[in-house]
């Protein structure tokens, strides 16, 4: 049924902005972090959309074109690597170099807030497009009913 | 009145075709920051005058069974048409989606489903009404 798979379209743009958030959250908690697991200071992670036609069954698969028509969105995290450390002056930091140095995670708060603003407004617009399908669902339900 | 008129095959397709929309405009908004992501609009009213014949043009007659009806009339192969948004804006990384655009369609696209599950009922009771009238 169509209805069902707007929702379900739907909820794959929620769940890619909640995975926005998540990474910068992640991003925002570790803007001063300089050990890893991996070595080094944190790197800034961002998250990439990618869309691909909807579909839940081979049936569907088979029913043709219009169908495709209709993309849902998904969220791959990657490691930003064009973003090289801050090195910042302070001899007294446990993790300075032989010069004194020490590389913080090259990352803007204030542009992270403002990502994660953009995040919100998506998701609420994923959430009211939600509950219009899910109204239009229900008012299927009314057909027949008097 | 037939049973199975013309309004009601109309109505069946108009529900569709809004299911449809429905669902073009839920898959603009989750990709509104998809990179190359072109928004898509679904055109299915002119099908719909078409299979209607609201612009009076008579149908082609179809007194052989091997006929086939093109054009006006035909309720059964009614084809809505899907087309990349041609008033779209292509921002910088390709996107086309205007999401206030698609937030009013879907507004307008609710408030019409919701008329049409109305005037179905109404074209319903009609009928209903038609059937007990005998007694």
């Amino acid at each position: 049924m169509d209805l069902l798979k707007s929702m379900k379209i739907s909820s794959s743009g929620l769940a890619a902005n909640r995975k926005r958030i998540e990474s910068i959250s992640s991003n925002i908690a570790n803007a001063q972090t300089t050990r890893t697991a991996e070595g080094g200071p944190y790197r800034k992670k961002e998250v990439v959309f990618g869309s691909e036609p909807a579909r839940d069954s081979f049936s569907e698969i088979l029913e043709g074109e219009i169908d495709a028509e209709a993309q849902e969105v998904h969220a791959t995290e990657v490691i930003s690597t064009d973003k090289p450390p801050i090195m910042k002056y302070d001899p007294t930091h446990p993790d300075a170099n032989a010069e004194g140095y020490v590389a913080l995670p090259n990352i803007n708060v204030m542009e992270e807030m403002a990502e994660m603003i953009t995040a919100q407004r998506s998701y609420e617009a994923n959430i009211s497009a939600l509950n219009t399908t899910k109204a239009m669902a229900i008012k299927t339900l009314e057909i027949g009913r008097n | 009145m037939k049973i199975d008129d013309k309004t009601t095959k109309a109505l069946e397709a108009a529900l569709k075709f809004r299911e449809m929309r429905q669902e073009l405009i839920s898959s603009n908004v989750a990709n509104a920051e998809t990179p190359g992501y072109k928004a898509k609009v679904l055109d299915f009213e002119s099908a719909l005058a078409r299979a209607l014949d609201v612009d009076g043009q008579t149908p082609m007659n179809t007194s052989d069974e091997n006929h086939y009806n093109v054009g006006g009339g035909g309720f059964d192969n009614l084809q809505p048409e899907i087309y990349d948004d041609p008033s779209g804006v292509v921002s910088d990384d390709g996107n086309t989606v205007d999401r206030e655009k698609e937030m009013a369609l879907m507004a307008e696209n609710k408030v019409i489903y919701d008329a049409l599950v109305q005037l179905v009922n109404k074209k319903m009771g009609l009928k209903k009404y038609i059937l007990n009238s005998e007694r």
